[in-house]
């Protein structure tokens, strides 16, 4: 995760940090020809690490006649004395920090940077793109490692220097946002899940609204605070409820009253708590491991009422269920079955 | 530079809590300092609210959502919690265990299985609407001695709108015309109270934008509200069950209400019906936007104010310090800047005492005027040289001074220049300064130990603020005044035949 920030359009500071597994946060960013850029390195590995900017294409030489100066690598931060290091940050132990500033190159191009300390060039690099252009989807991209092609900032990479940072430490699905989402009610809980699936659950309405495979979400506008707005979806949505509401004690068609409880983190999963016509609810929603869609972990553990779980055939999805029986499109779940039971939902 | 300030306030309360060791410590300069605490790299530092765990640890609530805990000891930050919405007030329980008002809900957040992070998220209360208007902030909690909860609602903005799918019983009734505040769903521009046993009644309203509730000593209960419509300046209420405090909207869910839109109510019939400030911060000259009122509960650790409110000031670098007293049984008082630069940051939002006595400021700009950050201010044991109180009489005013003055320039009537004023209680934005007039000192005394000053006024008028610059008073030991203009509410004037 880093941060650019634009101050004109030609001056542009940027924030790398070398985190664990021999790796850059950033893996790319852009600036335009001639542009001032300032560079905030910053070591927060356990590791030492140096930054090297090359020539374009340059990066393996580059590397390998840092592995080359042997006994002398490291007085001299093991950066080679060669006309493609165009700029560089020296060894910098963990914890410690160091800015440059440069003038980018009036010629266009993909400059890397990288890591010259011996062994870790080959994997530890990023791509500095000098370009009026933009820069091609991250998946596409032959300048970056090839494990961070799925880089979650892809869709606000690609918003130039807009990238914002957004916490002091880096989210990694499941994680939730309570926050303002379209379609649903203002307690809306927006929920990130392994596998690229995303849903909103509706603390207002104590149900699933809908569900969206992709990236997650972009808070950039509500986060600037001070006016109406909401968090972006940044998906495609393949699920959405169209009931009036899916469990209904008793007989298809009653609609319950509901009462959100909260919920509790299991292994980050939150498990939602509710009642309806005060019967207690636990549900969990887990992706499916190919990410195609949902698996809603129910607990009803107290009810002596037959429940039913109401679906649409127009919801986009086809379901299958752990218990009951299904009726056309409602699932029948006697009290015993209701106690426990999953639905799959797959997207059609 | 931080060992520096830590010797030095060592050295303060050495010098405050044994005299005869004076010699060997210097005196600070100042009384307070402010110090910033540092956060962490990528934590966009909009601070929603502050307070200290059993333990001795802050926390914080940020309004992206996190809950952070810093250690002051080893000054690492941990996060606690994640994903609320928008969270402006937290409550510590326990060191594993707090409160959160969030946006759309009062939150209780636990670490059940003791690794630092919460697992589990309770609503203790969502019982009241939300349009998703961006303006429907929820502000608190505060407990009283009985375990009650206490929070504030915003009213609602019309610089924004109503969704298209609300939580709440949606009535427009509440609506004014072109820019009012206004409140559609239950119980915005309340102050509600949460029993111990659950229940969230309606307690108070008549609130624009109540961004700050608190406690004094005594047990009273206190919120600000911020200039805007209806409100010609920014102002601290006493808040007392069943009030309504002047802003209209909130009125439609008052119990039994018939008399239709509160906004075509006749202005008379609006202005008897509410409960005026105990203290008006007039605008541009004490706080343009007011935040918590926080009670100095050190006992003497921050210096001479105990007792008295400190109240965060969003619009410049400013925290400001309130003195109560009753006055024909109501509370009024006086309002004065405490911190004003200093290092100090704008966008003063969250006010927190730390065990060690220090005050903890958290800031936040969010599309406002303000800044981002935690500071903290430390009282260096220096005595400041300000004014302790300032209590109205029959014929004009009593200071009390921190320290003794010097006769000289306190009985030098150049030295107090006041002026009185009122603010228009209207639906326009705001209210000029009304009726602005110098109102000369007939009379100077000074009590014996050289502390309180009684100033006698020609004229003393009910509903205007009086405003006193004062000029180049000095301390006995030379020492210039901290802050040298202070502005007294005439809420009611003292009975002369009720004797003191």
């Amino acid at each position: 995760m880093a941060q650019v920030k634009a101050h004109t359009s030609n001056d542009t500071t940027i924030l790398i940090n070398a985190v664990g597994g021999l790796q850059y946060d950033l893996v790319r960013f852009k600036v335009k020809p001639g542009a001032k850029v300032k560079i905030i390195f910053t070591n927060k590995d356990d590791m030492s690490h140096n930054l090297v900017i090359t020539g374009p294409g340059a990066r393996l030489k580059v590397v390998n006649a840092a592995i080359a100066l042997g006994n002398d690598g490291a007085k001299m931060n093991y950066i080679p004395k060669l006309p493609e290091v165009l700029w560089s940050v020296p060894i910098l132990a963990p914890g410690e920090t160091k800015t440059i500033t440069f003038t980018a190159p009036k010629k266009e191009g993909v400059y890397p940077y990288v890591c010259t300390y011996p062994g870790h060039g080959f994997v530890m690099f990023g791509a500095m793109y000098v370009t009026d252009q933009g820069m091609p989807a991250m998946k596409d991209d032959p300048n970056i490692p090839p494990d961070r092609k799925k880089d979650m900032n892809e869709s606000s990479a690609h918003k130039d220097h807009s990238t914002q940072r957004a916490h002091s430490y880096r989210e990694v699905p499941p994680y939730l946002y309570r926050i303002f989402v379209p379609d649903a009610s203002p307690a809306a809980i927006a929920v990130n899940l392994p596998h690229r699936v995303s849903y909103c659950w509706d603390a207002g309405e104590c149900r699933l609204r809908y569900a969206w495979q992709g990236d997650f979400m972009d808070n950039t506008d509500i986060w600037k605070g001070h006016h109406d707005s909401y968090g972006n979806i940044m998906g495609t949505i393949f699920y959405r409820d169209k009931t009036a509401f899916p469990l209904q004690p008793d007989q298809p068609g009653n609609i319950p009253t509901v009462d959100f409880k909260g919920y509790q983190l299991i292994k980050r999963y939150p498990e939602f708590r509710y009642t309806i016509d005060g019967i207690e609810v636990y549900e969990l929603i887990k992706p499916k491991e190919n990410g195609t869609g949902l698996i809603r972990s129910f607990r009803i553990p107290k009810t002596s009422r037959t429940i039913w779980f109401v679906s649409d055939a127009k919801d986009g999805v086809s379901y299958q269920s752990s218990a009951g029986k299904w009726i056309n499109n409602k699932l029948k779940l006697l009290p015993d079955e209701a106690r426990q039971f999953t639905i799959t939902m797959t997207k059609k | 530079m931080k060992w520096y300030l830590l010797i030095l306030s060592l050295a303060g309360l050495l010098v405050f809590s044994d005299c005869s060791s004076q010699k060997e410590n210097p005196v600070p300069k100042e009384s307070y300092k402010v110090e910033s605490i540092p956060t962490p790299e990528g934590l966009t530092v909009e601070t929603g609210g502050l307070d200290f765990l059993p333990d001795g640890r802050l926390v914080a609530c940020f309004l992206r959502g996190e809950v952070m805990i810093y250690d002051p000891k080893t000054k690492k930050w941990s996060l606690f919690a994640e994903g609320l919405h928008e969270p402006l007030g937290v409550l510590a329980i326990s060191n594993s265990e707090i409160l959160v008002m969030q946006r759309p809900e009062l939150t209780r957040i636990k670490d059940t299985n003791g690794d630092g992070e919460a697992d589990l998220y309770e609503t203790v209360t969502d019982d009241f609407g939300i349009t998703g208007n961006y303006h429907e902030f929820a502000y608190g909690p505060v407990k009283d001695k009985e375990g009650n909860l206490f929070i504030a609602l915003n009213s609602s903005s019309a610089g924004g709108g109503v969704r298209p799918e609300v939580r709440g019983r949606l009535d427009t009734l509440g609506r004014g015309a072109d820019k009012a505040m206004f409140s559609v769903v239950p119980y915005r521009g309340w102050i509600m109270k949460l029993t111990p046993d659950g229940k969230l009644l309606p307690y108070a309203s008549g609130f624009r934008s109540p961004n700050g509730i608190g406690f004094d000593l005594k047990g009273d209960l206190f919120a600000t509200d911020n200039q805007g419509d209806w409100e010609g300046t920014s102002k601290l209420y006493h808040i007392q069950e069943g009030n309504f405090y002047g802003h209209p909207a909130s009125l439609i869910w008052k119990k039994g209400w018939n008399k239709g839109n509160p906004f075509d109510l006749p202005l008379q019939e609006l202005d008897s019906m509410r409960t005026k400030a105990a203290v008006l911060f007039p605008q541009d000259i004490i706080a343009n936007s007011p935040s918590q009122p926080l009670c100095d509960v050190t006992e003497g650790k921050f210096g001479p104010f105990a007792g008295q409110l400190f109240v965060g000031e969003m619009n410049s670098a400013r925290i400001v310090r309130v003195m109560l007293e009753k006055v024909d049984g109501e509370l009024q008082g006086a309002c004065i800047p405490f911190i004003d630069g200093k290092g100090l940051r704008k966008g003063n939002n969250r006010l927190a005492f730390a065990p060690d006595g220090s005050l903890w400021t958290g800031q936040v700009a969010y599309g406002w005027g303000g800044d981002h950050g935690i500071q903290r201010i430390v009282f260096t044991g220096k005595q400041p040289a300000d004014i302790y109180s300032m209590n109205l009489t029959t014929k004009g005013f009593d200071l009390t001074f921190t320290q003794s003055v010097n006769d000289a320039t306190a009985l030098n009537p150049d030295n107090y220049k006041f002026r009185n004023y009122y603010y228009e209680y209207h639906k326009k934005y705001g209210s000029a300064r009304m009726d602005e007039k110098p109102i000369p000192v007939t009379d100077i005394k000074i009590s014996g130990d050289h502390k309180k000053v009684s100033l006698t006024l020609a004229t003393l008028q009910r509903g205007y603020v009086y405003q006193l610059n004062l000029g180049d008073i000095r301390t006995e030991s030379g020492d210039s005044l901290d802050n040298k203009i202070i502005c007294y509410t005439v809420k009611n004037l003292v009975d002369a035949g009720a004797g003191k």
